[in-house]
């Protein structure tokens, strides 16, 4: 009867910033981002693609709560990079990752269906 | 400020391809991405299916509501579904989610009038749209569904007995309900590294390899029949098990083989409920978590203020 409609965990609701972001106020380089109505999908690959950036000193990702729908990313990085560098970069590299796989896949594809 | 770029360049081989099964292997990634893969595949490539139904006579044994949830689980070819609209984000109709931007309209009528039973079946549903119908897995022979040509079951009535109705299918991801998730079943396993240490195997006497050999569950390994040397013939039946292992440290040779799960590559198992092709399936998954991606940029406002923040709080320090 009170159950919340399903969509929530995926609808952001009107007047809420789908990203927001707080910098960290006792350490430079170092911030959060709130993405709302995302989970471990987009968290890890966001967390592990960070992993790969030398300039990052630590990022991390939690689900405050499972009924809770947002994630947070922490990101600390070195002083030649910025967290939202670091943030903007990786999404940039998993979008370059995701299209060579799409090509990849799609090359396989044509030869796989022409040699059986 | 353009920094390096630390993307990868993943490599994807077809091992087998049906239009409702595709086994592949993905290289040159890691689990996160893998995973995400397989977490789209299951709960956010969108398909079409039943939605609301509004019942005119239903005489059958089944109740309204446990018809409507039949009807909802039936898969509904999807090609469409990424090119459509939810019908909440559907500005065409105003929130009823009825017009033919954001759904499709099903009507059924059947009765039954002789003394056999009648079966009603995800044929006996009529399609506004001759693109978004009731899967029809007779259609493919090497479909892994069994051929009876006979579709879904829905209910079935006996003599007297009707059932008439009207069906709305809208577009929908499984994070809503299972019911629009294109998949049956998606897994993925870490390639097995297995390496025989041939001098300690070679310690064994063949009764010694056969029992080891034969402690695995699955028939990962085997002997030649020639030259007695025991030999990897399955590596991808190992399960993670561990059998293989204890056995050598209980047969006193630890160390006989070593088994480790390479981080990179993976083996996917795609079955798709026919809503999409198997193959498409994983083309959506890539487009859908691109979007996905591409949602969680951070917008330029966001930017600006903390721009101003930066120049704020180099003015505060002294800059
Ligand atoms: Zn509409």
């Amino acid at each position: 009867m009170n159950a919340p409609d399903r969509y929530e965990r995926f609808v952001v609701p009107e007047g809420t910033k789908k990203v927001s972001y707080e910098r960290d106020t006792k350490i430079i380089n170092a911030a959060s981002f709130t993405i709302e109505r995302e989970d471990h999908t987009i968290a890890n690959i966001l967390r592990m693609q960070l992993h790969r950036d030398p300039n990052v000193l630590f990022a991390g990702y939690k689900l405050p709560h499972p009924l809770q729908y947002k994630i947070i990313v922490r990101i600390h990085t070195a002083s030649q990079s910025s967290p939202m560098q670091a943030y903007n970069q990786s999404i940039n590299d998993l979008d370059k990752e995701l299209d060579q796989l799409k090509n990849g896949f799609e090359a396989e594809l044509l030869k796989f269906s022409k040699d059986y | 400020m353009e920094g390096a770029s630390y993307a990868r360049m993943p490599r994807v081989k077809i091992r087998e391809l049906k239009d409702d099964y595709m086994k592949f292997e993905l290289r040159d990634t890691d689990a996160s991405v893998a995973n995400a893969l397989r977490r789209v595949m299951i709960s956010e490539v969108p398909t079409i299916a039943i939605d609301l139904v509004e019942i005119e006579v239903n005489s059958s044994v089944l109740n309204d509501e446990f018809i409507a949830h039949r009807l909802g689980l039936i898969p509904l070819t999807s090609e469409r579904a990424m090119a459509m609209r939810f019908s909440r984000d559907c500005d065409a109709c105003d929130g009823d989610g009825q017009c033919e931007y954001c759904s499709v309209e099903f009507h059924l009528r059947v009765k039954c009038i002789t003394d056999q039973t009648l079966d009603v079946t995800s044929k006996d549903l009529y399609s506004s749209d001759h693109t978004v119908v009731p899967v029809d897995f007779s259609a493919d022979p090497s479909s892994l569904e069994s051929s009876d040509g006979r579709g879904i079951i829905i209910v079935k009535l006996r003599r007297g007995q009707e059932l008439r109705l009207r069906a709305i299918a809208r577009k929908g991801i499984g994070k809503d309900h299972a019911k629009w998730s294109p998949a049956a079943t998606v897994t993925f396993m870490y390639e097995p590294d297995i390496h025989i240490n041939e001098d300690l195997m070679e310690s064994l006497t063949l009764e010694e390899k056969r029992e080891w050999v034969d402690s695995s569950p699955t028939r990962v390994f085997d002997i030649d029949p020639v030259t007695q040397q025991v030999m990897v013939v399955d590596p991808e039946a190992y399960s993670y098990d561990d059998e293989v292992i204890k056995k050598a440290e209980a047969m006193g040779k630890p160390g006989l083989v070593e088994i480790t799960a390479k981080q990179d590559s993976f083996i996917f198992t795609v079955e798709s409920t026919g809503a999409v092709k198997a193959s498409q399936l994983l083309l959506n998954a890539i487009e859908i978590l691109k979007q996905k991606l591409d949602a969680v940029r951070l917008s330029e406002d966001t930017v600006e203020a903390d721009d101003q923040f930066g120049e704020l709080g180099a003015h505060m320090r002294g800059g």
